[in-house]
């Protein structure tokens, strides 16, 4: 009877597991009659093997089910989130693009005033004819106030609208022309302004209903 | 259950398709786990870890077992786990008596529907494995524990830990021969229905 070597060992634990050849079990079957040592190794390795096929199983603690977040899945976004988008980006830039044109227009219009108050001197002259030329020369261009003020009957004669001509908006104050211009852009960007918050709050809330509903389907069961 | 179908929706994303592969086989895993890391807690996480990391690493699948392919991965964290605990070892809480001894049996661990000579027959023999287990070195362990524990065939196994057929079949000769000798030094702690039954013949 001799100590099993490592390779018996190997050979005999193989065999319990049918990972022999036929030839090889064969062999081993013979070596075992004969060798009390091997068999008795044998039994050992076999008993150890049924010992740990009858380890408990525990049961879980808990089911290991992933959630969205722990999987790092992101919940999707609705097709029509990205309309609503875009709408509100696109009424937000008419927004700014006619505030921008009423500052624009503001702008303009108030620079070119003190210019255009001359404009009358001008035309006073040329429409009147006689001594408004005298007046053109004496009187201040660019004051409107010294030419109204002004001595001279026939200057202010020549500052008379002509009856043939239509009533030229230059000639109106600025405030009453700032009136005419403004009321339809206020309108416009109001119109903007509200369309751009109205689609945005849109696409927020829609959003924000997708997430709920996807963290509402992904929680634990 | 359409194995190949639910792995293949998995593989498009769909979560719970994976949620249902999960569900057959987190017993394995965490039995896995539990047998190669002793400890419930950190079964658990490794469990929960190897499966997370199993959706990410889905497409990374090429077809053949699929059981095999997620116990590699339950293994590989088990091996981080154990890797880990030997960088930062740590004194496990045991429970404790009313005088603030050591419960030395975990019976607070036992499955409550067996009768308490069944609850005394499953500690004793789980704790005599356990044991033994601990006291192998860790590849041993895991080819222990698939072969013999969780019943892979050699080709599982050794696509598991990813070593040829000759290597598994080394480890668990030499594992085998090892927990004999550690399992009979329990045989008297050993409940009579466990005790080295005789199983000779090929």
């Amino acid at each position: 009877m001799t100590t099993p070597s490592f390779r018996d060992v190997e050979q005999l634990s193989a065999s319990l597991d049918g990972q022999l050849s036929q030839a090889e079990k064969t062999r081993l079957e013979a070596r075992i009659q004969l060798d009390p040592a091997l068999a008795a190794m044998l039994a050992d390795l076999s008993q150890a093997r049924t010992i740990l096929h009858r380890t408990p199983k525990r049961p879980l603690p808990r089911n290991f089910t992933l959630t969205h977040k722990m999987a790092g899945v992101k919940p999707p976004v609705p097709r029509i989130i990205a309309a609503f988008s875009w709408a509100s980006a696109a009424a937000m830039l008419l927004f700014v693009f006619t505030l921008g044109a009423n500052l624009f227009g503001r702008l303009s219009f108030g620079a070119a005033a003190p210019m255009m108050a001359a404009a009358p001197n001008v035309m006073g002259g040329g429409i009147g004819g006689g001594p408004g030329d005298a007046a053109s020369t004496q009187a201040p261009l660019t004051s409107e106030y010294a030419i109204l003020s002004s001595p001279t009957p026939g200057a202010q004669m020549n500052l008379a609208p002509h009856p043939t001509l239509a009533p030229d908006a230059r000639t109106l104050p600025f405030e009453t022309r700032q009136t005419k211009y403004t009321g339809p852009v206020n309108l416009w960007y109001i119109t903007w302004l509200f369309l751009a918050i109205l689609f945005l709050g849109a696409a927020i809330l829609i959003r924000w209903y997708s997430i709920l509903a996807f963290h509402r389907k992904s929680s634990p069961k | 259950m359409d194995e190949p179908a639910l792995i293949r929706n998995a593989q498009r994303g769909d979560l719970d398709a994976f949620n249902t592969l999960v569900l057959t086989y987190q017993g394995m895993l965490y039995n896995t786990a539990l047998r190669i890391l002793g400890d419930e807690d950190l079964a658990a996480d490794a469990s929960q870890e190897s499966f997370i990391s199993a959706f990410r690493a889905l497409n990374s699948y090429r077809g053949g077992s699929f059981r095999a392919w997620l116990l590699r991965t339950v293994t590989n964290a088990c091996y981080d786990e154990l890797r880990r605990k030997r960088r930062r070892p740590t004194t496990p809480l045991e429970p404790e008596t009313e005088d603030g001894d050591e419960v030395e049996t975990p019976r607070w661990l036992t499955d409550p529907n067996a009768s308490p000579e069944e609850q005394l027959d499953q500690v004793e023999l789980e704790h005599a494995i356990q044991h033994c287990l601990e006291n192998l070195p860790t590849d041993f362990r895991a080819v222990v524990v698939l072969a013999d524990i969780q019943g892979l065939d050699y080709t599982e196994v050794a696509a598991v830990i990813n070593k040829p057929l000759g290597t598994v079949k080394s480890r668990l000769a030499r594992a085998r021969l090892r927990l004999r000798e550690c399992l009979q030094s329990f045989r008297e702690l050993l409940p009579a229905a466990f005790r080295l039954e005789e199983e000779r013949g090929l």
